[in-house]
């Protein structure tokens, strides 16, 4: 309802003139950029880019971050040695290093993965150790009096226990892998639908804009979602 | 290497000048939960050791079980010193400490897997220890779903399935209210009765203590030591219309009697600090 509402005023203030429609277009245009810009056939091949770098990037954060996050939690040594840049680089605005991984990798995929795994990658982490660690000692310690080898302690309590954990890490890690993505585009590149919401936004194009904002809020929204439905099917399954 | 005979006289479970002591948190020393105890359990019997909050009753399981390390003495189980974990024990815990992704069957079936138990479907066998504390119908409910008389349950049942020798029982109706606690004594006892596995018991509660074990041992702490060991002359099968005998009565009075010397003579040492 309150969409709708949003929408109806969206649609019927700039044509009563209450605003100017060149700031904030309207509903009706965005579907109408929409539909050219999908005739006009370049959209997929924007979809594919920014698809590609997101998804190789967050892959590549889930493979470091689950087993990084597991051994951090496990080992005490290894956390005391690597928590403190942990620490440094979650504190750090990921986007901030857009520069310096432009300057290594160059203005092609390469930066833009990097991006998005160093976006992705640290909430896996800090809440796999976190997942790790707080797993009642005495799962453990059952564990250990039925005689379970310290593989069987980990494959069969400490992973299965901190599971909840790390899908949550994954679903934080996750919007931030799409900003990363989305950013990174727009920052510098020649393709990818960051790069058009750049374009457009230089030249006032807001529709067209719009419509690719849409387009990542929608996946956005769509993947985050997912995850927390998993998320939920975990935490009632092991409450 | 045949020890017949004398391996009956050879109690089950020794506890040899044991002292158990843990690190303190954040400063330099020691506390010793445990000070040169020393205690024989013979094969087949209840023991049950009741003392105060504190009094190292749970580190001398915790070491009998093999889950923490002596600082000295040791514990000997059939003759053998217990260096870590074995098959021939498993405990049971108060926080019940049943795995909350795994339903009523699998935590049962845990142990099993563990010990990587072959030659017989494991999930019968879960199933069978299941019914035998009375979940029929539970098994594919997960522990978030049942009370804390049916988790114990699941608790005692998965101990149980491995077969151990010796059941070592961690305050386990410690969570629950007064009359489960009664009942599931009861139901512990009537289990307890057909295998008559060599049992310790620890407790706060004196009546459950008397109502359960063939012997009490009471301990006092500061440092955690045995003050007396009390021989339970009450018939078995046992039941709760026996806390009103005479003889029930005398030893609940001499076991308070012990515990509350103990808190005296720790009142009288206070003014020192």
């Amino acid at each position: 309802m309150a969409v709708l509402v949003v929408l109806a005023v969206w649609e019927i203030a700039p044509r009563v003139g209450a605003i100017d429609p060149a700031y904030t277009s309207q509903p009706s245009k965005v579907i109408a950029a929409g539909i050219q810009i999908v005739r006009s056939g370049g959209l997929l091949e924007d979809i594919s880019v920014s698809l590609a770098e997101f998804a190789a990037g967050f892959a590549l954060a889930i493979i470091v971050g689950v087993p990084l996050g597991l051994l951090l939690g496990t080992f005490r040594v290894l956390r005391y040695l690597l928590d403190p840049p942990i620490m440094a680089i979650y504190a750090t605005p990921h986007l901030a290093l857009l520069p310096i991984l432009v300057v290594w990798l160059g203005i092609g995929m390469q930066s833009k993965i990097a991006v998005v795994f160093v976006g992705g990658v640290i909430p896996i982490v800090v809440n796999s150790i976190a997942g790790v660690r707080e797993v009642e000692s005495s799962w453990i310690a059952a564990a250990r009096s039925l005689c379970a080898r310290e593989w069987d302690v980990f494959a069969k309590v400490i992973l299965p226990a901190s599971l909840p954990a790390v899908v949550l890490g994954i679903r934080l890690g996750l919007s931030r892998a799409v900003l990363g993505v989305v950013v990174a585009e727009m920052f510098q590149s020649q393709a990818g639908i960051g790069n058009r919401i750049m374009r457009y936004g230089s030249e006032f194009r807001t529709d067209y804009l719009l419509f690719y904002v849409l387009l990542v809020s929608v996946f956005s929204f769509t993947a985050t979602w997912s995850v927390r439905a998993l998320e939920d099917k975990l935490w009632t399954s092991g409450k | 290497m045949e020890q017949p005979e004398r391996s009956t006289s050879l109690a089950h479970v020794r506890v040899e000048d044991l002292t158990v002591a843990y690190e303190k948190p954040k400063q330099a020393g020691t506390f010793t939960a445990i000070s040169r105890m020393n205690l024989d359990v013979a094969r087949g019997t209840f023991v049950t050791i009741v003392g105060p909050s504190g009094c190292g009753k749970s580190s001398l399981l915790m070491a009998v079980a093999g889950l923490v390390k002596p600082a000295g003495g040791r514990v000997l189980v059939n003759g053998q010193p217990v260096t870590g974990p074995g098959r021939e024990r498993a405990m049971v815990f108060q926080d019940f400490a049943l795995m909350p992704w795994r339903t009523v069957l699998d935590n049962v079936r845990f142990g099993l897997e563990l010990q990587r138990w072959t030659g017989e479907d494991l999930t019968a066998r879960a199933r069978r220890y299941v019914d035998l504390v009375g979940l029929t119908g539970f098994e594919h409910y997960h522990p978030h779903q049942l009370s804390g008389g049916m988790k114990q349950r699941v608790g005692i049942a998965r101990a149980l399935a491995v077969d151990p020798e010796i059941l070592l029982l961690d305050e386990p109706f410690g969570a629950l209210d007064a009359q489960t606690r009664d009942q599931m004594g009861t139901e512990l006892l009537a289990i307890w009765e057909r295998s008559r596995k060599t049992a310790l018991f620890v407790t706060h509660g004196i009546d459950e203590a008397i109502l359960l074990g063939d012997r009490v041992v009471v301990m006092a702490s500061k440092p955690g030591r045995i003050v007396e060991t009390m021989q339970v002359e009450l018939p078995r099968p046992r039941t709760l219309e026996m806390m009103d005998s005479d003889r029930y009565v005398a030893y609940r009075r001499r076991i308070r009697a012990c515990l509350a010397g103990e808190q005296r003579e720790e009142r009288a040492t206070i003014p020192r600090y």
